[in-house]
């Protein structure tokens, strides 16, 4: 009888030294590289500048909610707005904007209260992203009802980024003080919606006679985190009007 | 009769041991992965835990009162009539929704809430609504309260959420009422 034991290919001492091997061929091809970069360029090649380490604070978030603010009062008081507001909504659309003014003031103690620095100046960023086309095409369409229209949209977006930030905050106080200057542009939006579609029956979402949703005062259940749409400008060759897309500001827009 | 005993089975057996072991450990990382993102989310917010065991208390207080808030409003419907009553309803059904929402929330911490009617309110719709914009401003209030008092950031975000559409209501509801769109937003 022949019993012919057949070991595995790779036994423990084959595996020890190709490992050696393998680590000593690194160890020659490692002293050979050059530090240059071997892919050849052309041009000049920019200097990597790493990012700057930025944390979300309470008072990064209060910075950037008076930024809202300010943004907020800038385009409900803007010509485009005014000059067309009916003589109805006129009054009530500029007493939005002195609302938004007036919590500057309260933003602005908060911030000095945690050795912050406040800030004056409206959200560059989503003024580019949204603002200004929003206020552009308020001008260009010269419709009264944009005006509305504009408002309730600038309300909806500031009561939410509100209920975003309470997520953000570390104090629980702020995050009951960020509640309530929500809930006085929730109460706009409301005030804005009724303006727009008034009485108990613009309560409910519902659809027009040609199945066009119609602007309601309750539109959700829970406060909405989700992107405020407003169809505002002239209608064009379909008789389409330009859809405005407005977000809360996220970490790129916040104001460190 | 030859027999070839062929030792790779013992080698495979091995690698299968380890493999199951790296599987399991591989396991074990993906699933305490969530544990170290929520840790790393509460960093962000200077520690605040996502939830707190403290804060039950303070949150039963809150689903009583929207529980006491849809014995209200099922009151008030009673008599009212097309857009009139398909509106309570609508604000009926959010009361509904957000007690539903803290029921789920508390879970097995939940204390039988009252749902004793908080008013009966009767008249003209604008009497109505009125008597409702009131207790619609209260709630919000006690919610908001309750978000400066709890530190769990998933009940506070929760909370945020029904306040934001609570303060449309009681600004629709005082609009509806007879005030001025200015007064009714409370400026």
């Amino acid at each position: 009888m022949k019993n012919t034991s057949t070991s595995s290919p790779i036994s423990r001492r084959t595996m020890l030294r190709s490992s050696g091997a393998l680590v000593a061929t690194s160890a020659v091809l490692a002293a050979c590289g050059s530090s240059k970069p071997s892919i050849a360029r052309i041009g000049e090649s920019p200097t990597m500048v790493k990012l700057e380490d930025l944390a979300v604070t309470d008072v990064v978030l209060l910075r950037t909610a008076m930024s809202m603010e300010t943004m907020a009062a800038a385009m409900l008081s803007d010509s485009a707005v005014t000059s067309l507001a009916s003589k109805d909504s006129a009054p009530v659309i500029a007493a939005f904007a002195a609302g938004h003014t007036s919590h500057l003031e309260d933003l602005r103690g908060l911030i000095t209260a945690r050795n912050g620095e406040p800030y004056s100046e409206t959200n560059a960023k989503l003024m580019r992203a949204y603002g200004q086309t929003a206020l552009d095409l308020v001008a260009s369409g010269k419709l009264p009802e944009d005006t509305l229209a504009l408002t309730l949209a600038v309300e909806a977006l500031v009561a939410s980024t509100y209920q975003y930030f309470v997520s953000l905050t570390a104090e629980p106080a702020l995050r009951a003080g960020m509640v309530q200057l929500g809930g006085q542009s929730s109460r706009r939006a409301a005030i804005a919606a009724q303006l727009i579609n008034g009485g108990t029956v613009g309560f409910a979402p519902a659809l027009d006679k040609d199945g066009v949703a119609l602007v309601a005062t309750l539109p959700n259940t829970f406060g909405s985190l989700s992107t405020v749409q407003v169809k505002l400008g002239p209608p064009n060759e379909v008789g389409s009007r330009t859809t405005v897309l407005m977000d809360t500001p996220s970490l790129n827009s916040l104001i460190y | 009769m030859d027999t070839h005993q062929v030792e790779s089975p013992d080698m495979s057996m091995t690698t299968r041991r380890r493999l199951i072991a790296s599987l399991l450990a591989g396991g074990a990382v993906i699933a305490t992965a969530p544990l170290f993102a929520g840790r790393a989310s509460a960093a962000s917010t200077g520690g605040s835990p996502q939830r707190d065991p403290a804060d039950n208390a303070a949150l039963n207080a809150c689903l009583e009162r929207e529980s006491r808030m849809v014995a209200t409003y099922r009151k008030a419907i009673v008599g009212l009539t097309a857009n009139d009553l398909t509106a309570m309803t609508l604000i009926l059904d959010h009361h509904v929704a957000y007690a539903d929402a803290l029921k789920g929330y508390l879970a097995v911490d939940v204390v039988n809430p009252s749902s004793a009617p908080l008013a009966s309110p009767i008249g003209s719709i604008a009497s109505i609504a009125r008597q409702l914009a009131a207790l619609e401003n209260q709630t919000a209030t006690i919610h908001t309260d309750t978000i400066g008092q709890i530190k769990g950031l998933d009940a506070a975000t929760l909370l945020a959420s029904i306040v934001t559409v609570e303060a449309r209501h009681a600004a629709a509801l005082e609009l509806i009422g007879g005030a001025s769109p200015i007064s009714a937003v409370g400026n």
